[in-house]
Order: structure tokens, then sequence, then C-alpha cells
């Protein structure tokens, strides 16, 4: 196996350690970075999206995935920019958070997972996140998407206060808002002019593909 | 009363116990609320920040100090309720932000739905409590949803009732409502008449919402259910015993800390643990895992002599279908014959706690009913053997036309209430199922259902106590 198939296998196989491992030597070795994440781990995690998209692996499958390829991206990344190379191959950037006042993340943490999985670069601020938080962050890294989780029917206002935020910023036409959880619903998301919602992980990355597409 | 169905042995249940002690010393919990710590750094558990590490002893012995069971005041004695024991309460669904219709249609909850909710439990001659937030009222503000939603408790029956757990302010507030309409915070000190939904927040951490509620009640010596819900393989392991352990642990530090304020504040063992579904991560409640966990509850909290709460008419489905119906009477069952004795979410429930239902609510009704029948059991007594009536008819005759089958039946036997029991013709005639059946049954209860009364002087106080403050949280 070359180390492409190396890297593909262990991201495949959901293993942090050894994705890190075979990075470092990649990096060592003088192996293109940009190479080794399109032909090793973009090709992992395309097949466990395939595979979780066929009922054959299971949310953990993808998840661990996801992180193991995180922590490729982590080491290739820093060399890729060394060669004054930008993101280029990355679908999108978005940010992600469970909005203030609320400390549910399973959800939230499902759909970072599957955005990566998906190809996205995903930066994930954690829960009881504000307002002015997760616009700061979307403007420092440029974000495509703002995804803001809420599981309670009392929080889900903090939703309605991003896209009322980036009105009062000037900021509504940079971001689109995504919103979802729990008690959150399409005519939710109409009524405070988000730009998407959906009831699942995987419905929000086919949404995400649609708009950006666009 | 039938006896309890066991599945575990006395041997599994001490060791979930060892296990839970040695996450409670070893792992420890995190509590987000300074209050909270205080109460444990007095008792001299290993406070570090937020950490809190315990000792056997003080969980055990704080433990101990939970009755085994107690009454529940209702404004109609005849309501009151025993909470322990062989008891069983069954009561409607709590928290949804959904209404799912008889169409499939789904929207969202309101103060009329709340009202309605009330009155059916109010009507129900199988549900013992109203329960609380039966539905989420959206379109009442955030800030003054659980004093409407207590007057309206209050209002539309004589039955007990829930108080708010959505933080201290709240937690006072329900307890000075509870108050005006009992006659004082003595009087409900002495018989408590609201009881509580505090959850942790698993694993291994409780917030300070919650804890400011339980604190509050807690010094009012009203009642709490004490709930963690582990969804094994997302927030607890992907393993059943340990996620017994988990839960255990969780459930242990509350009511410790509930004891530690005031002992012998009255608690509720409760539990509803299920799974994450592996392949789309969301809760799983109409599951065998869950009725595992339902009934293992049920027997944890019988070893530490505490009143149970656990299960209801679980399900995963949107709809009043056939999964609905299975898996709601798998739980509901589990529940009723392993001995839980508080059941939330008996009626109304569908897709794991997200939505109420009407069509749902009735169905649940009939089945617990039928519940409630079955835990009667059999009749030894002399009507029960009917010897008398068996040698009179004797060989070949039939019990149709005998006094005894008349009046015995009455007893023996339960009438369905909403389930078809016709003949295939009479059924094809409109060909209705159990949702449309459902369906024009919920709006009949409704439409004849009369709330009791309520002393006009009381009416007065509450609801001037209630104007004042909204004005002040609006």
């Amino acid at each position: 196996m070359n180390l492409y198939d190396e890297l593909k296998q262990a991201v495949i196989d959901g293993d942090e350690d050894m994705v890190a491992e075979l990075s470092e030597k990649a990096v060592a070795e003088g192996t293109s970075p940009v190479d080794a994440v399109q032909e090793g781990l973009v090709k992992g995690i395309e097949v466990i999206g395939e595979a979780w998209k066929a009922g054959e692996a299971f949310l953990p499958d993808v998840m661990m995935s996801a992180e193991a390829m995180k922590a490729g991206l982590a080491i290739l990344e820093p060399e890729i920019a060394k060669l004054g190379m930008g993101d280029g191959n990355v679908k999108g950037k978005i940010v992600i958070g469970t909005v203030e006042g609320d400390i549910h993340d399973i959800g939230k943490n499902i759909m970072g997972a599957m955005f990566t999985a998906a190809g996205y670069k995903v930066f994930d601020l954690g829960t009881d996140i504000k307002v002015e938080e997760f616009v700061k962050k979307a403007r420092e890294v440029g974000a495509d998407i703002i995804g803001a989780s809420a599981l309670l029917t009392t929080t889900m206002i903090g939703q309605k206060q991003i896209i009322q935020y980036l009105k009062e910023q000037n900021l509504r036409g940079q971001f689109r808002v995504f919103v979802g959880g729990g008690p959150t619903s399409q005519s939710w998301a109409n009524e405070i002019g988000a730009d998407g919602w959906a009831e699942t992980a995987d419905e929000a990355v086919e949404l995400a593909n649609r708009i950006l597409a666009r | 009363m039938l006896p309890k169905y066991n599945v575990l042995t006395d041997e599994q249940v001490r060791a979930i116990h060892e296990e839970s002690i040695r996450i409670l010393s070893e792992v420890g919990m995190e509590f987000g609320y300074g209050p909270a710590l205080a109460v444990f750094q007095k008792e001299d558990q290993n406070v570090e920040g937020n950490r809190v590490h315990f000792t056997r002893e003080f969980i055990e012995d704080k433990v101990r100090l939970a009755p085994a069971e107690f009454t529940l005041h209702a404004r109609n004695p005849e309501h009151n309720l025993v909470c322990g024991g062989d008891h069983i309460i069954y009561m409607p669904g709590y928290g949804a932000p959904f209404i799912h219709e008889v169409d499939g249609s789904r929207r969202k909850t309101m103060m009329q739905d709340y009202d309605n909710f009330v009155k059916l439990a109010g009507a129900s001659k199988n549900l013992h409590m109203t329960g609380g937030t039966v539905a989420e009222p959206q379109d009442i503000h955030d800030e003054i949803r659980h004093l409407k939603m207590l007057y309206s408790s209050i209002k539309n029956s004589d039955k007990c009732f829930m108080g708010s757990a959505e933080g201290r302010e709240r937690a006072e507030d329900s307890i000075e409502i509870a108050s005006i309409l009992f006659g004082g915070r003595e009087v409900i000190k002495e018989k408590p008449v609201l009881i509580s939904l505090i959850n942790s927040l698993t694993p291994l951490k409780y917030d300070g919402r919650m804890l400011g509620a339980l604190m509050a009640y807690a010094e009012a010596g009203q009642a709490l259910v004490i709930a963690s819900l582990v969804m094994a393989g997302s927030t607890g392991p992907a393993a059943l015993a340990g996620t017994l352990a988990l839960q255990n642990a969780e459930v242990l530090a509350g009511i410790a800390l509930a004891q530690s304020i005031n002992p012998g504040t009255p608690v509720v063992y409760g539990s509803t643990s299920a799974l994450s579904d592996m392949h789309s991560g969301s809760l799983s409640i109409g599951s065998p895992e869950c009725a595992l966990f339902i009934s293992a509850s049920a027997q944890i909290a019988r070893f530490y002599k505490v009143p149970s709460r656990s299960g209801g008419g679980l399900n995963d489905s949107k709809i009043v279908d056939a999964q609905a119906g299975y898996e709601s009477m798998m739980t509901l069952m589990a529940s009723t014959v392993t001995g839980i004795n508080f059941v939330l979410h008996t009626a109304g429930i569908l897709q794991y706690f997200m939505a109420m239902s009407y069509e749902k609510f009735m169905m649940d009704d009939e089945m617990a009913g039928m519940l409630l029948h079955y835990m009667n059991g059999f009749h030894f007594d002399e009507d029960g053997m009917a010897f008398d009536v068996i040698a009179k008819v004797g060989p070949g005759g039939h019990f149709l036309t005998q006094k005894h089958t008349r009046k015995n039946h009455r007893r023996e036997f339960r009438t369905a209430e909403l389930s078809d029991r016709v003949a295939y013709d009479s059924w094809a005639k409109e060909k209705i199922d159990t949702n449309e059946r459902a369906h024009k049954k919920w709006q009949k209860v409704l439409a004849n259902y009369v709330p009791p009364a309520l002393d006009a002087e009381v009416d007065k106080k509450l609801q001037e106590f209630i104007a004042k403050r909204a004005a002040k949280l609006m």
C-alpha cells in the first residue's frame, strides 16, 4: 500500500492517531500535501460517506472518520498554506454552535461531522454561544454558512437574533444562516428569515450543497 | 395487584449500585450552580470548581432519608395520590413543542392545546393527574408561560399537577401559586401539592436552571422527580448495564442533594434512558432497550426504597399507526408490570417526545385503562371462582342468562372504550381506523367536559398574583 492508500484506509478506520502519524510522515518525506489530502483523506471520507448513505456504516463510523480527517488536515493544511495555496479544495466553510442559554450539543456535533465528511471546513464554537461570537468567528474565517442549533423552545429565539444582528451590522448578505434542532421547523426558519433548515444532518449537507452551488 | 416483574437479579442490582458509587467517587459530577456546590462543601464532599467527587457514605446515608412513599394533595381530596408502594399514577406527556394532527401534519403547540390536554386528562378515568407542560404553549411569552400553564392546570381540573422546573424563580412562582390555592406555605410544606421534573444533563452534569428549581422545591417541602435520560451510544455508553450505572449515579447525586437541603424531601427516582439510533443519532424510545431501562429503573428504585418514575406510551412514530400502538404498549406495559409508580408521558406522545397528538392521547388512555384492568389480576372469592353458577348451568348450557353473569361481568371485564370489537360488516360500512376513531372521540370528550368549579375568592387571588408577576416579568 502506498502512503495515500494508507491515509485513505486510516480515515475509513476512523483511526485518528494513525492518520496523524501518516500525515506527519507525508510532510517529512516531502510528499505533496495537496495530494495527501485529495488522494488520501478525501478518498477515505468519501468511502465512509457512501457507506453511511447505503445504511452500511453507522454514525460512530462517520463521526470517527471525520475526527480522523480533521487530525490529518490539522497537519497537512499548514503545509498547503506554506506552498501559497489556499483551501481551494474545500467545498465551503461553516461556523456552527448551539445558541446562548442552550447546552445541548449532540445534534450539532453530528451535523459538524456530516459536514466534515462531505468536504466542508467546520468551525465548531461549542454550546451557549452568543450572537456576537457566531458572527465574529464567521467574519474571521470567511464562512459561507452560520449554523445555529437550539433544542429548547425557550432558546430558539437566539437563532432569530443572529439574523437580526447580521442585518444591524449590514452583514446579512455575507453569510447564509442555517437553523436546526428539535423544536425548530421550516415554518420557524421562514418566520425568522433563515436561509436554510433541515431536520437531519444529512439533509442539512444536501441543502448546503444546493444553496452554495447556486 | 399482580406481583412485580423483574429483569435484574438482586446481585445485578447491587452491581449497578457499586458501579454508580464508583462513578460518583472516581469520576465525579459537575454542578453548574454555586448554592448546590456550597451544600456539597458543607457536607464535606470533595469540591473542585464545579466538579464534585462523592463518598459512598454520603450518597448512601442521604438516599436513605428519602421516604418510601408520600401523598400528593389535590384541590379535590378525592384525587389525592399516594406515590410509591403498589400505587401507579398515569398522566399526560410532558414538554412537547409540536402537535401532530390526525392527517399527519405538524404545527406548533399553543395555549389552547395546553388547556385541552388538561381537560382531557381531567375527564379521563384512567389518568390520575394532569401532569405538567402537557404542551409548550409557544403563543405565550417564555417569561410568563409557567404562570399561564399553572393557572390552566388549576382552573381546568381538580387533579394533582406539576410545578415549573425552569429555574429557581419559576419554581418560587409555582410554590407561591400553590400556596394561594391550598392556604399557605406551611400547609403545603406539611402536605406536598407540587411535584416537579428535575433532569440531569447527561453525562454527569446538572445545570443551574434545574438545580435552582430543585433547591427551591426541596426547601419548600415539595416533591421532586429526579431524572436522568441517558441516550445510550451518544450521551452514554453503547452498553445497557453501563448506561444503567451512569443513569443511577446521576439520580443518586440529585436525590442526595435534595435530602441534604431538606431531609425527608419526597423524591421519585426517575429515569427513562433510551438509545441513540446509530444511523440518524436521534433518540429512540419505542425500543426494546428503552423497555429494559424502564423495567430496571423500577427495580433499582425498589432497592433504594424510593418511588420510581419512568416509561409511558413511548414510541418513535409520527402518527397514530401500528408502530405507535405496538411500541407504546410495550413501554407502557413494561412500566406497569414492573412497578413504576409515576408514569409521566402515559398519554399523547409521538416521535420520541417531540410531539403530542390528541388521537394518540385517546389511544393511550385506552391502553392505560386496559393495563389498570390487567393489574387487577384475578378474583379468588366466591363470585370469582363461580362454582355455584358452573354447577347450576351444568354440561352443555350457557351462562348468558344467569344473574351471576349479569352482575359479575361488570367487575371482571373491562368495556373497551376506543377499541373496535364489532363484526366485519358493521365495521366495513365506514372502515374507520383507530386514528379516525380517536379523532372523533377526543372532540366529543372535550365538548362534554365541564371543569370542576374553583372557589371564586381563590380564583381572584390567583389571577391577581399572576397579573402582578406577569407585569413584572414582561
